[in-house]
């Protein structure tokens, strides 16, 4: 009796191991096709429409129907929108990081956290209307401007990427050790220089994390983006002229774009350069933690 | 943390002009901080405010179950809100096995190795794939390749693979909440591994899982740019507009907001934007106090902690 009971314990053990390990492999296999397909999909306007990589890339021209495919707008559109929300969100999410993981009474921090959670859980498109409804007029006021633009999408990115960079920061400035802070104090640092020159550059990798992983949020960020840019499919004249973005452009198009054309290839080329943007990103994030250990 | 005495200065340590100038430094960081913090408060609140203020009108029990028009004022959202929990489900059903699974792989089998690293790396690159890059992968596959054309099945799919990295993250986070004082006193009473993952590592993690499982569904609910070119932007019209047919076209709540923006020709397009966002963000709200409460329920229940 306990000998067969130990042979059916024996034999569960070795079926579960395999589903996990079979689950766990799901997430590499996953991955994996993603890259192929992309690649091969979006490496067709290359190889079978005979544009030119450095067309794509430099050229200003956007024609999908007249088979002009310069995504240079587009390209510029995104870095420049995730440009301005990293310099605004960044700075401000390390701030706040650094309020929830230094300054912060216990009950402000238990009001607080779960108002951060709920800016995580508010869906991008309604980011994007409220930013269309109530930032758009308000820009359109202050600088007499059509207010759709770059400056719209920035600051409607910097406030979706913050609680991203708030959480991570705090988490990084936690693990620092309290004798790092003790040893500040006791050589007469107030509290801002303890953070500021101490904490700060201790956490600097993790900080680091924190800023890249805004920068992915940011830049694969698309109907936030779309409604408030002016989807206008030239190079940007400046952050109040109406603009368009990889993200947003993609979904101005698709449904235009048919199967098997041009058109379509380009769309799936942006979609590849975003991929191969955000697989950067998680690269650059390996090498900042490597430099801390 | 915030409990070290910072120490001030001692007084006559230094000139006591810089020593001054120092405290005021200090002050002003100290109270930009704090404005920091409570200004990204202030701001939800306004957001919520404005939402409320602009959507309430449009908020009708007709609103919420009726169909939508394609040219006429007075459309409802019935559908697009049913497809938005019924495309959570399936995406849920295809989540959970698959994201524990491996949480539990990772955190209580997998030793350090080329393995486990593939697997995390794996999953670190899938969370960070952008939503509408997924779904540009949905839509070769499930609608070029295999033909389904725009479908509840191959949106859930999409959103599977987008949100299976969280779903990890949430259950090994949960699992090494669990003492390992437990996993000893298991195996020590002769259990093997997988019975004590079942019946001690699990149920003692269940309220944290929990919650975060609430908290990943939230976010699956308001996902928009994977299912715009997998699921669709119509409605399906068979015998009802309430389809369970994984195989039939299925726009969400979420996406309704874009379409009607993008391409309705009813007069009232606004209203039910401002409508549906409202929907969005109490659902969003009610995920989150959802998430807490049951979360701690289970817990309570199935640990006696914490009562």
């Amino acid at each position: 009796m306990v000998g067969v009971r130990a042979n059916k314990a024996h034999r569960d053990e070795r079926i579960a191991l395999g589903v996990l390990a079979t689950s766990s492999a799901i997430f590499v296999i996953a991955i994996v096709l993603i890259l192929g397909f992309l690649l091969v999909n979006g490496t067709a306007l290359f190889y079978a429409d005979h544009v030119s990589p450095f067309a794509f890339l430099f050229g200003t021209n956007w024609d999908g129907f007249g088979g002009q495919f310069g995504a240079a707008p587009f390209i510029v559109g995104s870095l420049v929108a995730t440009g301005f929300a990293i310099l605004v969100g960044g700075p401000l999410g390390v701030a706040i990081g650094l309020f929830f993981s230094e300054l912060a009474p216990k009950p402000v921090a238990n009001a607080f956290k779960p108002a951060i959670e709920v800016l995580v859980g508010i869906p991008s498109i309604v980011y994007g209307w409220i930013g269309l409804t109530l930032l758009v007029p308000l820009i359109a006021k202050v600088f007499h401007a059509e207010g759709d633009g770059l400056l719209a999408a920035g600051i409607v990115l910097s406030i979706m990427i913050l609680p991203t960079v708030i959480s991570l920061s705090e988490d990084a400035l936690k693990v620092v050790p309290n004798a790092l802070r003790e040893g500040s104090a006791a050589l007469g640092a107030t509290r801002w220089e303890t953070m500021s020159r101490v904490l700060v550059p201790a956490a600097s990798s993790g900080l680091a994390v924190a800023i890249i992983l805004g920068i992915a949020r940011a830049i694969g960020e698309t109907l936030a983006v779309q409604l408030v840019l002016g989807n206008a499919a030239v190079m940007p004249r400046s952050l109040l002229a109406p603009a368009s973005a990889l993200t947003s452009e993609i979904v101005m198009d698709m449904g235009d774009a048919p199967e098997g054309s041009a058109f379509r290839h380009a769309l799936f080329t942006m979609a590849l350069l975003l991929l191969l943007i955000a697989m950067g990103l998680i690269v650059l994030i390996r090498l900042a933690l490597r430099r801390r250990t | 943390m915030a409990s070290v005495v910072m120490a001030r200065p001692a007084p006559g340590a230094l000139s006591s002009d810089r020593a001054r100038s120092r405290r005021i430094v200090d002050r002003i960081a100290t109270i930009a901080l704090w404005s920091a913090a409570t200004t990204v408060v202030a701001l939800l609140l306004l957001f919520i405010a404005y939402l409320f203020v602009q959507g309430y009108s449009s908020i009708s029990w007709h609103f919420l179950t009726g169909y939508p028009k394609s040219a006429e004022a007075g459309g409802g959202v019935g559908p697009q809100i049913f497809n938005s929990f019924y495309i959570l489900i399936l995406t849920l059903i295809f989540t959970l096995p698959i994201a524990v699974s491996a949480g539990v792989f990772l955190q209580e089998y997998a030793g350090p190795g080329r393995f486990r690293d593939l697997v995390q790396f794996s999953a670190e690159s899938l969370a960070t794939v952008p939503s509408i890059v997924m779904g540009l992968f949905g839509l070769i596959v499930f609608v070029q390749l295999f033909h389904w054309h725009f479908t509840a099945l191959g949106g859930a799919l999409t959103l599977t693979l987008l949100n299976l990295p969280a779903m990890m993250r949430v259950t090994q986070e949960s699992l090494a909440g669990v003492p390992s004082t437990y996993r000893e006193a298991s195996m020590g009473l002769g259990a093997t591994k997988w019975q004590t993952v079942l019946r001690a590592i699990l149920p003692s993690a269940i309220g944290p899982l929990t919650t975060g499982v609430v908290l990943v569904s939230g976010r699956i609910f308001g996902e928009t740019a994977a299912l715009i070119f997998t699921a669709g932007s119509s409605v399906s019209y068979g015998a009802s507009a309430y389809d369970f047919n994984p195989f039939h076209t299925a726009e969400t709540l979420a996406v309704h907001l874009y379409s009607t923006q993008r391409e309705a020709l009813v007069p009232d397009a606004t209203q039910i934007a401002n409508g549906s966002a409202l929907v969005l963000l109490v659902m969003v709200l009610v995920f989150n106090v959802v998430a807490r409460v049951v979360g701690r329920q289970l817990t309570v229940r199935l640990t006696g902690k914490a009562s």
